[in-house]
């Protein structure tokens, strides 16, 4: 049997396509800009990864401590470092120009115009395969209510993003949503051309000799193992609803776990705070996926996706209705 | 120095200008020896060829916990205390401490460990130092180690100065080449001067041309304290080892960033390893 093909392409819809050579991606703000992994393991190799989120102006984050170790998982407020898009644009693209594996941009923003100056300057940028809008910041105009909690906040930033840049968009949304499924149709809606999910959990740690929070920012963004649960539950509520792809990720640490993203209804997985204990993992889940698939005599990992959904993927109903359709009335002209 | 981006990869520049690759091996515990009270020293096996291209002060990141287990989460990073190329193997002192280290320091002999490394920058002796004053608390005598053997291979003159709690918790003396000069500071008295270590360090300070320091942060504190009245146009230069709580170990995350004259730095790539004046304490 030939080997499964791990490919998919996670905009469909978009003459621009983002087509990734296996399902795996790095997962933002735990690989930096690629290249901090390029000494430690095979990126190239990579179905895609997604840049640390960056923001209109440079930004030096929040003070330390940042991180904390929390059971089977980790709270992080790192405050979004980095150099601001300008800062970023100079020394990034052209380096992932030469290379193989698609880049994606992760974008942070206060104002919904701000995500849209940011989409037009990375459109046509040589080394830009498409863009993650992080909805989980806080809006300004809203007084600082979360953009992802609310569906037509989302909408706003998605339509603005949509209209600056004709590039594959994915839409990270986040797991404080009051109703996430609306706010993922709402972001279908608007023109995105997926949705990847989910983002950190706010928590918080306190240092019990010190009776103080552990993270100088007092709360901050739970992930790893003790987030899958919640995380495998929002995809596969999502995914029952919407069209478009839907990227699964959180506490992803091995086959295992990817295959109940998959089983969820997630075309793809990323994979984050995993990659800090185990760099090397990332390219054993690739190898791992393609040897479970020809095990299990399955032709591609697309076959497997939804399994767990009662009515399976809406995107797939949709095509075995039409083609029903077609088959009757083929019947009727041919009778 | 070189002026380093606060989001520097590992790859491009690197530590000082030196390209470092980190690799994710696997690594047999050849021995385990009690030493410092309730720590241990572990003798670990490398892959070929590394052990003679490791600089004192680089650490290596180790996962404490068996394979199936996602407690504790992260790795832990520890100094290298020695390296030897002739046996291919490096040691590590480990305090058990929480749930990592005490993991790590109670693994029988002949066990694999996941280790990423070598990691971070390195102590730098400038060519003309001849005198070099070691100041270390606690575990933080580890990288010291490393640093003493390369200086006295150099032919250079060391004093190493060491506090721990009590006597028992002091790194016996047979662990340090013989031509070291030796001087310990303990909190009960029950062995050298009673109190803290840098109460040593002025009396040495016209002698250092340079002096090098890793442990805890208040002894960093009462350092700059007890060191600023002795040192004219800051001389000599000190360089500490920074602690901080590390995800990735290689300026990735941006998880363990110090505060610097030149912006925020990865003290996982960027240090550990700073010149004290440098860094905004
Ligand atoms: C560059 C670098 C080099 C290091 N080298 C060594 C070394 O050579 N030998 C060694 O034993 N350790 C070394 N450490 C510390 C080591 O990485 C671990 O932090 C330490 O072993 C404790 O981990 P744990 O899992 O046992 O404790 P955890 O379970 O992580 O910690 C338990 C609690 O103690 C706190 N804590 C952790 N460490 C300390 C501390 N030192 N002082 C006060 N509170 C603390 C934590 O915040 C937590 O609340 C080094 C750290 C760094 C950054
Ligand atoms: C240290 C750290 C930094 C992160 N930074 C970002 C970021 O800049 N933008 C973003 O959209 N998500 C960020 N995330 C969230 C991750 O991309 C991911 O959604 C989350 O960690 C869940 O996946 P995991 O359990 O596999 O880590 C960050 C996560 C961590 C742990
Ligand atoms: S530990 Fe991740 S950047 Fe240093």
């Amino acid at each position: 049997m030939a080997a499964p093909s791990l490919a998919v392409d996670l905009a469909p819809g978009n003459p621009r396509e983002l087509v990734l050579a296996n399902p795996v991606i790095a997962a933002s703000g735990c690989f930096g800009y690629g290249l901090e992994y390029a000494g430690v393991m095979d990126v190239q190799r990579l179905g895609a990864f997604v840049s640390k989120g960056i923001t209109p102006k440079p930004r030096s984050g929040n003070r330390m401590p940042r991180i904390t170790e929390t059971p089977a998982g980790m709270l992080n407020a790192i405050g979004l470092q980095n150099p601001g898009i300008r800062g970023f644009v100079k020394k990034y693209p052209k380096i992932w120009d030469a290379w193989k594996v698609p880049a994606i941009v992760n974008i942070s923003a206060e104002s919904v115009e701000d995500y849209a100056m940011m989409a037009r300057i990375l459109d046509e940028l040589p080394g830009v395969a498409g863009i993650e809008v992080n909805i989980s910041c806080p809006n300004i105009a809203a007084g600082g209510y979360c953009f992802g909690w609310d569906a037509a906040m989302s909408a706003d930033v998605t339509r603005a993003v949509r209209a600056a840049t004709t590039l594959p968009m994915m839409v990270k949304l986040s797991p404080g949503a009051v109703d996430v499924v609306s706010v993922a149709l709402a972001v279908e809606d608007a023109g995105a051309d997926a949705v990847s999910m989910i983002n950190t959990l706010v928590g918080m740690a306190i240092d019990v000799r010190t009776r103080r929070p552990v993270l100088a920012n007092a709360t901050g963004g739970l992930s790893g193992p003790a987030v899958k649960p919640i995380a495998l539950r929002m995809v596969y509520q999502v995914a029952a609803a919407v069209q478009i792809p839907v990227v699964g990720m959180g506490g992803i640490m091995g086959l295992d776990d990817a295959l109940e993203f998959f089983f969820a209804g997630a075309s793809a997985v990323q994979v984050g705070t995993a990659v800090f204990a185990q760099p090397g993992m990332l390219i054993r889940l690739i190898d791992d996926l393609g040897e479970w698939l020809s095990s299990q005599g399955v032709g591609s990992v697309q076959e497997i996706v939804g399994a767990a959904l009662p009515a399976g993927l809406p995107s797939r109903r949709a095509a075995t209705e039409a083609d029903v359709e077609i088959d009757f009335a083929a019947a009727v002209a041919a009778g | 120095m070189v002026e380093l981006d606060p989001i520097l990869d590992v790859d491009l520049v690197g530590a000082g200008g030196v390209v470092v690759r980190a690799r994710e091996f696997d690594s047999r515990i050849l021995a385990v020896e009690p030493v410092m009270g309730d720590s241990a020293l572990l003798t670990l096996s490398l892959p070929p060829g590394m052990a003679g291209s490791l600089r004192a002060g680089q650490f290596v990141d180790v996962l404490c916990r068996v394979e199936g287990s996602y407690d504790p989460l992260l790795r832990r990073p520890y100094s290298i205390f020695r390296a030897d190329s002739r046996t291919e193997t490096m040691q590590l002192l480990v305090r058990p401490y929480g749930r990592g280290s005490a993991w790590l320091a109670s693994r029988p002999v002949d066990t694999i460990l996941d280790v990423l490394g070598p990691l971070g920058n390195a102590f730098h002796i400038h060519p003309r130092s001849r005198n070099l004053l070691m100041v270390a608390g606690g575990v933080g005598a580890a990288p010291l180690v490393m640093l003493t053997d390369h200086a006295l291979a150099d032919g250079r003159n060391v004093t190493y100065l060491m506090g721990a709690a009590d006597a028992d918790a002091l790194l016996p003396t047979s662990y340090l080449p013989s031509d070291v000069e030796y001087g310990v500071a303990t909190d009960d008295g029950s062995k050298g001067h009673r109190g803290f270590v840098t109460d040593l360090v002025p009396e040495y300070l016209r002698w250092a041309d340079q002096v090098f320091a890793c442990g805890p942060e208040p002894m960093f504190r009462s350092l700059r304290s007890v060191s600023s009245a002795h040192r004219l146009g800051g001389k000599p230069r000190i360089q500490v080892s920074v602690e901080r709580t590390m995800a990735c170990g290689l300026g990735a995350c941006l998880g363990c960033v110090v505060e610097t004259k030149h912006g925020m730095q990865t003290s996982c790539v960027q240090g550990p390893i700073y010149d004290m004046d440098e860094v905004i304490w």
